[in-house]
C-alpha cells in the first residue's frame, strides 16, 4: 500500500479534472488527480473535436455561447499545440429557413459571439465540397482541438506546478469524518496496489460518472444524465473549415476537420449507463445521411471509425427527462457543504471541453470560498508546456516532422505518421502504457488502416525494447484490435470494408493471430471503463450488446 | 441460400462505369487545391500556411479532385512500394505510398515534404496499384504546389521543348558540337543543373515540318484520312521516326494530314508548371481539331502519334493531373492513338497489310512507363510479332530512369542511372546493336547509357514493309 | 483461334491463364494492378482449420471430410470445395507445384506443414517455399529467431517469446530464443521493408555479411528462423545462407510486402510472358459485350477511349471483398462490380461487434457456381454460358479463417480452365 498526502484530491482525468488540478496547482495547493483509466479516456476523448466559437449555442443556450466565445480565445492561446485555427462556417442548406440566419446574427451579437455573414460564393470557394445550393453562410471562430493533447497539456502543466497525476487509479471510497472529507481510498490498477490519499478536500470532476462519485461521499441525488453522442471520422479532410448547419442543433449537423480526418457529428440520445454506449450501423447511416445535406457525396466517401461519448448533462426540470438535446450545456458547480452539509467536497459537472478552464476556475473558486482562502485563478496567464512556442497546431505538422527525421527513424504507424522514436519515448516516460494509451497520445492506428499494419509492429517494438514480454505484448495487441473493432464494424462499408478484409488477411490470414498462444489480461484494461461498449471478457467471449 | 433482391443484370452490357473514370459526386467538385485563400478573419489570425499556399497562382486546378478522390481507395497494401524503381535504388525517396496517399492526407497549405521531388513521375505505382489510387498523379500535384514560386531555372528550361527545338534546329551542327563538348556540358550543369552525362537530344538539320512541306503532303488513300501528331521531339529531334511513321501510315493506305502543332505541355506538367501546361495542351487541341474534321461528318478523324508520352498526356494526364476538363481535350483524347496501337487495331479489324519482309533478328523491346500507363497492353510487341523471322524480347523492367526529364537533373542523374541499370544490362545482353522503345527521352537514355542504338518500334515495321 | 479473357492477376487468374495458354488458347489477362499474391504469405493453403487444426487437408475437404457439410450447415451457403471437389484441388495444387518446380514450392497436399508466423503463431499450410520447410515445428527442436533492427515488420523477441510458450499441435514444445542484428540493407537506410532486404540478399556480399554477423550468435544444434527476405530473384539465396551458417535456416512470412508471395507472382508472370499471354495491365475492366447467353467481349478503361477485347469465354477471378470486386455500400447493399452478378450471402447479419472467436459472416459473401465454375443465378441456372469464376469471388468459404484461399483459387482455376479447354476444343 502507498500513502499520499495532499491538500486536494481531484477525481476524474478528463478535461475538467485536468483543468481543476492545474488550477489548484497554480494557486499553490498540493493536488492529486486520479482516474480509473487513462487521461481523457472518457468524454474528453470522445467528442467531435470542435473548439466552439459559441455559434452552436447562440440561439439555444446564449449563456454557454458567451462562455464559449471567451474561452475559445484563451484555450487557443494556452493550448496552441492542441488547437488548429480552422475557422468555422454556419451554412443554410436548401430546405432550411434562411431567416434563421437573422435570428442567429442577432443572438450572436447579444451573446458577443464574433461572426459575420459572407457571400455564398466565397464560402463555396473556401470549401468547394459544400452543397452548392446553400443560401447563406456565416463565418465564426470555430477551431479544432485534440482532447487528448489538451488534457495531457493541462496535466503536464499541473505537474510542473507540483501536482501528481495518477491515471489508472480507481477510487473505491471517499473517507468522511465528522462531516468533512479526509481522504480517498484508491486502487492502482497497473500494477494492482492500494493507494490511500489523505486530503482535506475532494473535487468530483468525474463527468457522466459524477453522480456515482458523489454517492461514494454519501451525497445522494446528484443526477447526471448521459447524452450519448455518436460521431464518425471520414478518411480524409473533406472540409478544412468547421462546417455547421445554420439551424437548431440536430443530428449530423457538423463537420470538423481534426488532424487528418474529418468528423461528422453527432447524435444525441439518452444513455442509461455511460459505460455502455453501443453504436449501431443504423445510427452511422443516419449521420451520413444528414451529413449529405452539408457535403453531397458524403455517403460514398470513406468512413473510418465511429465512436460514442457520454455528455454529462445536469438534470434539468425544465425539459423532458429523455430530451438530452435540449438540456443546458451550462456548467454546474455543486457545493456539498451547502447542499449536503459535507465539508471539503465539491462536484463540478456539465459544460463543454471548450469551457473546461472556466469550469475548473469556478469549482476551485467555490472551494476557496468554502475554505476562506483568497487565491486568484492564474490558468489563463500561462501556456501549457507543449504550447509555449505559441504556434497553433497545423495538419502538416507530422509530415514536416517525418520529413525531418525519416532517414534516422522508422515510421510505425504509416497512416498517421507516428515514428518508432515517438513510441519508445512514450514508453520511456510510462513503461506501463498500453497500445491504446499510445493510440490516444500518438494517434497510433487511427488512420485508414485502423491498426492493420502498425498494431503488430508496435507490439513487436514493445517486446523488442523489453517494455513487455511476448505474452503482455500479444495481450496488448489483442486488446488494441478488439477496441478498434468496437468503432470499426458499425461503419464498415465501401472502401473501409476492403481495408478490413486486408487487415484480416494480414493479421488472421498470414499471422494466424487467433492461434497465437493464449494470453492473460492486460492489467487495468479489460474492464468496461472507456465509455464504449467494451464488454468483452478476457477470454474473448462476448456479450451480445451491440445489435 | 439467400439472394439479395436485386436481379442479375443479364443482358445489360456496360453494367457500370468504373469508380476511377467517374469520380463520385462529392469528389468531382472543384477544389482550392493548395489551400484556401486568405479569409477576412474576425480575430487577428497569424498568417497560416493555408493562406500562403493559396496565393500561389494556377494551383486551383479542378482536376485535383480526381486524384484526391482516389486517395480514399488506398488500403496501404505496399504493392506500389515493391514496384517503385526509385525506391529500389535510393532511400532519399520516401516511396510512392508515403509521398502519395499517405502524405496527401497531411497536405493542406504549405509544402513541407521536399523529398517527394525524388519521385520520377514514372507512374509505375499508379499502374500496379490494384485499388485504383492515382499515386503518381497525387505526387505530381503535390510537387506543383511545392514548386510554385521557386521553380529552378533548369526545370523551366527543360520543359521548353518547342523553344529548344526551334533554337537548335537551324544551328544543328553547332548545337550538337557544343553538347558533345565536355566543358560545355560542365558549364551547363553548373549554370542550370542539367547533369553533364545526361542524354540530350541530337538536333536535326531539318525539322519534320520543313520536310513535310517540301514533300508536299500526302496523297489520298483507300483507308481514308488520318491526322498525324508528331510532338515536339518528333518535330525537331526525332524527325526520322516521324518520317517513318508517316510513310508506314501511307503504306497501309491512309492519307496523312499534319496540322501545324505545338507542345502538349507534358514537360511543363512533369516539372510542376501546371498553368503553362494546361494552356499548351489546349492550344495543341485547337491545332489538332483545326484540320481533324471530315467535312460533313460530326465524327473527327483519328489522331495518330509516334510519341508515346505525348499521347499519354492527351489521353489522360491532362485530365487526371492538370484537371483540364475542356471539351476540346475530351474530343481529342478519345481520338488519339499511339501508332502501334493504331496498327494493332487495324490488324484486329483485318485491315493491316501483312506483306512484311522477313527480318531475321532478335531485338529487346522496352515499353516505356508513359505507354504502360495507358493501359492497353503492349501493342508494339503484338505488331512486331507479325513480322516473320523477328523475335522481340520484352524487357520486363519497370523504367529506364529517365522519366521525362528526371534523369537530366544533376542531383538525380545517379539515381536515374541506377534505376535503369537492369534495363541497360538486359538490352546489351539481348542485342548489342539495336533496341526498341516507344518514347523519345527513354530512347535517348537507353542509347546513351547502354551504348545500343535505340529506335522506335516503327523503325522495324518501316523496314519490314520495305520502305527503307 | 479461340480467345479467352482472364480478369484478375491473383493466383486464380494467373493459374487459369497459364493453363489455358498451355492448351494453345489465345489468352488476354486483364488486370487493374498487380494481383494479391504479394500480400499473402507465399504458401499454398488448402485447409488449415475446420475449425480444428487440420493435418490432412485433402482428406478434410473430400466427401465425408469435416469441412464441407459443417460449413454448409452453419451458414446456409454451399462451400466452394463442394463444387470444386478434392480431386481438382489436388490437380490444381499439383499443377502449380509442377509449373514452379521444387526450387519454389515443396510439400504434400495430404499433409500440412505447421509453420511459425511473424507473431509467433503456428500456422498450418499444405505447400511452402523450400526456404520455409525447416520451420515445420517439431517438439524438442532448438530454434533461434533472428530479427533485424531496421526491419520493422519482424520482432524476434515477440516471435520467439510466443513460440516458446506455445503447445505444439503434437503436444510438445520448442526451445526458442531471439537475437537481433543491426545490418542495413542499403547504406544509410533505417526503415527498409522486406523487399529491400530481399534485393540485398540476392547479393552474395550481403549474405556474407549477414552470415558473419549471425554465426557468432548461434549455439550448437539450433535452427535459425529469419524473416522472409532471403532473396527475391535468387531462389537459392536461403540455401547459400544456410551453408554459410552451417545449420538449417527457415524463413518466416511477414505481412505485406511479402517476399515469398512476390517470388510466386514474378515466376508466374514470367511464365505467362513466355507463353505469349497478352497482359493488359493498368485499367479496370468496366463493361462487357454479350450476345444471346454468352459474353463476347470485355471492355477495358484504356486511357483515352475504352478498348473491347473479344472473347469466346471468360475466367473471372477478380478477388472478393479485399479487392473491391465485391462491395457493400453505406446501406449494406452488396454488389459485384463488373457483371452485376448475383451474390450469395449467409443468413442473418453480415457484421457484428464481437472481435475474437466469432467470424464475420461478410467474408463468406460471393458468387455461387456449378461444378464447371459457371456463375449461377438465383434460379440455379448459369448467368452466362461462358462466364466462369475462380478464386476469392466464390462465396461460401471463409478463406482467411479456414486458411483455404490458395486451394480454392487453384482448384477453381483448374476447373474453370479445363471446362473451357474442353468446350473450345
Amino acid at each position: 500500500m502507498r500513502k499520499i498526502h495532499a491538500d486536494v484530491v481531484v477525481i476524474g482525468g478528463g478535461s475538467t479534472g485536468a483543468g481543476v488540478v492545474r488550477d489548484l496547482a497554480m494557486r499553490g495547493y498540493s493536488a492529486v488527480l486520479v482516474d480509473r483509466a487513462d487521461l481523457a479516456q472518457g468524454t474528453s476523448g470522445r467528442f467531435h473535436g470542435l473548439l466552439h466559437s459559441g455559434g452552436r449555442y447562440v440561439v439555444s443556450d446564449p449563456v454557454s455561447a458567451t462562455e464559449c466565445a471567451q474561452e475559445n480565445a484563451i484555450v487557443t492561446a494556452i493550448h496552441a499545440d492542441a488547437v488548429e485555427r480552422t475557422g468555422g462556417l454556419f451554412v443554410c442548406p436548401p430546405g432550411d429557413d434562411p431567416a434563421f440566419g437573422d435570428t442567429f446574427l442577432d443572438d450572436a451579437e447579444r451573446a458577443k459571439v464574433p461572426c459575420q455573414e459572407i457571400a455564398v460564393a466565397e464560402a463555396l470557394r473556401r470549401e468547394p465540397r459544400l452543397n452548392r445550393r446553400i443560401s447563406r453562410a456565416i463565418e465564426v471562430e470555430d477551431g479544432a482541438v485534440d482532447g487528448w493533447t489538451l488534457v495531457w497539456g493541462a496535466a503536464r502543466s499541473a505537474m510542473q506546478h507540483g501536482a501528481t497525476i495518477l491515471p489508472y487509479h480507481h477510487v473505491d471510497a471517499i473517507e468522511v469524518s465528522n462531516g468533512q472529507v479526509v481522504g480517498a481510498r484508491c486502487t492502482a490498477l497497473k500494477p494492482g496496489e492500494r493507494v490511500d490519499i489523505d486530503c482535506g478536500f475532494a473535487i468530483n470532476a468525474a463527468g457522466p460518472w459524477a453522480g456515482r462519485i458523489a454517492e461514494l461521499a454519501g451525497c445522494h441525488g446528484v443526477e447526471v444524465v448521459s447524452g450519448r453522442g455518436v460521431m464518425v471520422a471520414m478518411a480524409h479532410r473533406l472540409v478544412n473549415t468547421v462546417v455547421n448547419r445554420l439551424a437548431y442543433p440536430a443530428d449530423g449537423d457538423i463537420l470538423v476537420p481534426v488532424h487528418t480526418v474529418c468528423v461528422i457529428g453527432t447524435t444525441d440520445t439518452l444513455a442509461d449507463d455511460p459505460d455502455r454506449l453501443p453504436i449501431t450501423p443504423a445510427e452511422v447511416r443516419q449521420l451520413l445521411d444528414s451529413g449529405e445535406t452539408l457535403v453531397p457525396g458524403l455517403r460514398q466517401a470513406r468512413a473510418l471509425h465511429a465512436w460514442s461519448g457520454a455528455r454529462p448533462l445536469v438534470k434539468d426540470s425544465r425539459v423532458a427527462g429523455d430530451d438530452t438535446r435540449h438540456m443546458s450545456r451550462e456548467m454546474s458547480v455543486i457545493d456539498h457543504a451547502q447542499r449536503d452539509g459535507l465539508s471539503g467536497f465539491v462536484t463540478v459537472v456539465g459544460g463543454k471541453l471548450t469551457t473546461y478552464r472556466l469550469m475548473a476556475k469556478k469549482a476551485v473558486d467555490v472551494m476557496c470560498a468554502q475554505l476562506g482562502h483568497n487565491r486568484p485563478c492564474l490558468t489563463d496567464q500561462e501556456a501549457v508546456p507543449g504550447a509555449r512556442q505559441g504556434h497553433n497546431y497545423q495538419v502538416t505538422q507530422r509530415l514536416a516532422e517525418r520529413e525531418h527525421d525519416r532517414l534516422q527513424d522508422q515510421i510505425v504507424c504509416e497512416c498517421e505518421l507516428a515514428s518508432r522514436g515517438q513510441l519508445t519515448r512514450l514508453w520511456a516516460d510510462n513503461p506501463l502504457a498500453t497500445l491504446d494509451d499510445a493510440r490516444r497520445q500518438l494517434r497510433l492506428g487511427m488512420g485508414p488502416c485502423q491498426g492493420g499494419f502498425c498494431a503488430a509492429r508496435a507490439a513487436g517494438i514493445a517486446c523488442q525494447t523489453k517494455v513487455a514480454d511476448a505474452e503482455r505484448a500479444t495481450a496488448m495487441l489483442r486488446l488494441f484490435l478488439k477496441n478498434r473493432w468496437i468503432g470499426s464494424w458499425p461503419v464498415l462499408h465501401g472502401e473501409q470494408l476492403r481495408q478490413m478484409a486486408l487487415d484480416a488477411w494480414i493479421l488472421q490470414g498470414a499471422h494466424d493471430i487467433e492461434h497465437v498462444a493464449p494470453t492473460g489480461e492486460v492489467p487495468g484494461e479489460l474492464r468496461p471503463c472507456d465509455g464504449s461498449e467494451d464488454v468483452f471478457d478476457a477470454d474473448g467471449k462476448a456479450e451480445e450488446v451491440a445489435k | 441460400m439467400n439472394w439479395p433482391p436485386k436481379p442479375s443484370r443479364k443482358g445489360s452490357p456496360n453494367a457500370r462505369t468504373p469508380a476511377d473514370a467517374a469520380p463520385r459526386a462529392a469528389d468531382a467538385r472543384p477544389s482550392a487545391a493548395g489551400g484556401r485563400p486568405a479569409a477576412k478573419r474576425l480575430r487577428a489570425t497569424p498568417p497560416t500556411t493555408a493562406q500562403s499556399g493559396s496565393d500561389k497562382a494556377g494551383l486551383a486546378f479542378a482536376g485535383h479532385e480526381l486524384a484526391r478522390a482516389s486517395l480514399d481507395a488506398c488500403v496501404k497494401c505496399t504493392i506500389c512500394e515493391t514496384q517503385c524503381p526509385v525506391m529500389a535504388v535510393t532511400p532519399l525517396f520516401s516511396g510512392p505510398k508515403y509521398a502519395g496517399p499517405q502524405g496527401e492526407r497531411f497536405r493542406h497549405g504549405e509544402s513541407v515534404d521536399g523529398s517527394l521531388d525524388y519521385c520520377s513521375s514514372c507512374g509505375t505505382c499508379t499502374l500496379v496499384c490494384p485499388q485504383g489510387v492515382k499515386i503518381a498523379e497525387l505526387n505530381a500535384q503535390a510537387r506543383a504546389v511545392m514548386k510554385s514560386g521557386h521553380m529552378p531555372l533548369r526545370d523551366r528550361l527543360v520543359s521548353q521543348t518547342v523553344l529548344m527545338g526551334k533554337v537548335m534546329t537551324p544551328l544543328a551542327g553547332l548545337a550538337n558540337g557544343a553538347l558533345a563538348n565536355p566543358l560545355a556540358r560542365l558549364a551547363l550543369e553548373k549554370a542550370v543543373g542539367v547533369h553533364r552525362d545526361a542524354p540530350l537530344p541530337t538536333a536535326q538539320p531539318q525539322s519534320f515540318a520543313q520536310w513535310w512541306k517540301q514533300r508536299g503532303g500526302s496523297k489520298p488513300g483507300p483507308q481514308g484520312r488520318i491526322v498525324f501528331f508528331h510532338g515536339c521531339a518528333g518535330g525537331y529531334f526525332e524527325v526520322e521516326t516521324s518520317k517513318r511513321a508517316v510513310e508506314v501510315l501511307e503504306r497501309v493506305g491512309y492519307e496523312v494530314v499534319v496540322p501545324k502543332q505545338g507542345c502538349c505541355g507534358l514537360a511543363q506538367q512533369s516539372n510542376g508548371l501546371f498553368d503553362q501546361a494546361a494552356k499548351s495542351v489546349l492550344k495543341l487541341c485547337d491545332a489538332l481539331l483545326s484540320t481533324g474534321r471530315t467535312p460533313g461528318s460530326a465524327k473527327g478523324l483519328t489522331i495518330v502519334s509516334a510519341s508515346g508520352s505525348c499521347t499519354g498526356m492527351l489521353k489522360r494526364e491532362a485530365r487526371e493531373i492538370l484537371g483540364v476538363t475542356d471539351d476540346r481535350l475530351a474530343d481529342v483524347s478519345v481520338r488519339v492513338r499511339d501508332i502501334m496501337e493504331f496498327l494493332l487495331d487495324l490488324h484486329e479489324a483485318g485491315r493491316l497489310p501483312l506483306d512484311f519482309q522477313p527480318l531475321e533478328m532478335t531485338v529487346p523491346y522496352h515499353a516505356p512507363c508513359q505507354l504502360k500507363g495507358q493501359g492497353m497492353g503492349m501493342p508494339a510487341l503484338e505488331v512486331l510479332r507479325l513480322i516473320p523471322g523477328l523475335t522481340v524480347v520484352e524487357s520486363g523492367r519497370a523504367c529506364c530512369g529517365m522519366a521525362g526529364t528526371y534523369g537530366l537533373k544533376k542531383e538525380k542523374h545517379a539515381i536515374a542511372q541506377a534505376v535503369g541499370k537492369p534495363l541497360f544490362d538486359m538490352v546489351r545482353a539481348t542485342n548489342p546493336d539495336l533496341a526498341l522503345c516507344d518514347t523519345e527521352t527513354c530512347r535517348w537514355q537507353l542509347a546513351k547509357s547502354s551504348g545500343v542504338r535505340t529506335e522506335h518500334p516503327i523503325y522495324l515495321v518501316h523496314k519490314a514493309y520495305g520502305l527503307d | 483461334m479461340s480467345t479467352v479473357v482472364v480478369i484478375g492477376a491473383g493466383l486464380a487468374g494467373l493459374a487459369s491463364a497459364s493453363r489455358l495458354a498451355e492448351a494453345g488458347i489465345d489468352v488476354t489477362l486483364v488486370t487493374k494492378g498487380l494481383g494479391g499474391l504479394q500480400l499473402s504469405q507465399g504458401t499454398i493453403d488448402i485447409l488449415g482449420y475446420s475449425p480444428q487444426r487440420v493435418t490432412n487437408p485433402l482428406a478434410a475437404i473430400a466427401p465425408g471430410g469435416p469441412l464441407v457439410p459443417d460449413s454448409t450447415a452453419a451458414t446456409g451457403l454451399i462451400h466452394p470445395y463442394a463444387m470444386i471437389g478434392a480431386e481438382r484441388v489436388k490437380a490444381g495444387v499439383e499443377y502449380l507445384a509442377e509449373l514452379l518446380g521444387e526450387s519454389m514450392l515443396v510439400g504434400d497436399p495430404t499433409r500440412n506443414f505447421q509453420l511459425p508466423t511473424a507473431l509467433g503463431g503456428v500456422r498450418p499450410t499444405a505447400l511452402a517455399a523450400p526456404s520455409m520447410a525447416a520451420g515445420d515445428v517439431k517438439a524438442g527442436d532448438k530454434w533461434v529467431i533472428a530479427g533485424l533492427r531496421r526491419l520493422k515488420d519482424f520482432h524476434a523477441r515477440l516471435v520467439a517469446g510466443n513460440l516458446a510458450r506455445t503447445t505444439l499441435p503434437d503436444g510438445g514444445s520448442l526451445q526458442v530464443r531471439a537475437v537481433s542484428l543491426d545490418l542495413p540493407a542499403v547504406k544509410g537506410e533505417v526503415d527498409s521493408n522486406a523487399v529491400i532486404y530481399a534485393r540485398a540478399c540476392d547479393d552474395q556480399g550481403f549474405r556474407v555479411r549477414l552470415a558473419g554477423e549471425l554465426k557468432p550468435l548461434l549455439k550448437r544444434g539450433e535452427k535459425v528462423g529469419l524473416p522472409a527476405m532471403l532473396g527475391l530473384r535468387d531462389p537459392l539465396a536461403w540455401h547459400d545462407l544456410s551453408q554459410k551458417l552451417g545449420t538449417q535456416v527457415f524463413e518466416i512470412p511477414l505481412g505485406p510486402p511479402s517476399v515469398p508471395g512476390l517470388r510466386l507472382n514474378d515466376a508466374l508472370l514470367a511464365h505467362l510472358r513466355r507463353l505469349g499471354v497478352r497482359l493488359v495491365n493498368g485499367n479496370r475492366a468496366i463493361g462487357y459485350r454479350a450476345e444471346g447467353d454468352a459474353v463476347t467481349g470485355i471492355e477495358v478503361a484504356t486511357a483515352g477511349a475504352p478498348r473491347v477485347y473479344r472473347c469466346d469465354a471468360v475466367v473471372y477471378a477478380p478477388g472478393g471483398l479485399e479487392s473491391g470486386a465485391i462491395a457493400m455500400d453505406a446501406d449494406g447493399e452488396l454488389s459485384e462490380a463488373l457483371f452485376g452478378l448475383p451474390l450469395a450471402r449467409p443468413d442473418g447479419e453480415l457484421l457484428h461487434g464481437r472481435f475474437w472467436g466469432a467470424e464475420q459472416p461478410v467474408f463468406r459473401v460471393g458468387v455461387a457456381v456449378d461444378s464447371s465454375m459457371r456463375v449461377l443465378g438465383p434460379d440455379s441456372a448459369p448467368v452466362w454460358a461462358n462466364l466462369r469464376a475462380a478464386g476469392g469471388l466464390l462465396g461460401g468459404a471463409n478463406r482467411i479463417a479456414e486458411k483455404s484461399g490458395e486451394g480454392i483459387a487453384l482448384g477453381s482455376a483448374v476447373a474453370a480452365a479445363d471446362a473451357i479447354i474442353e468446350e473450345l476444343s
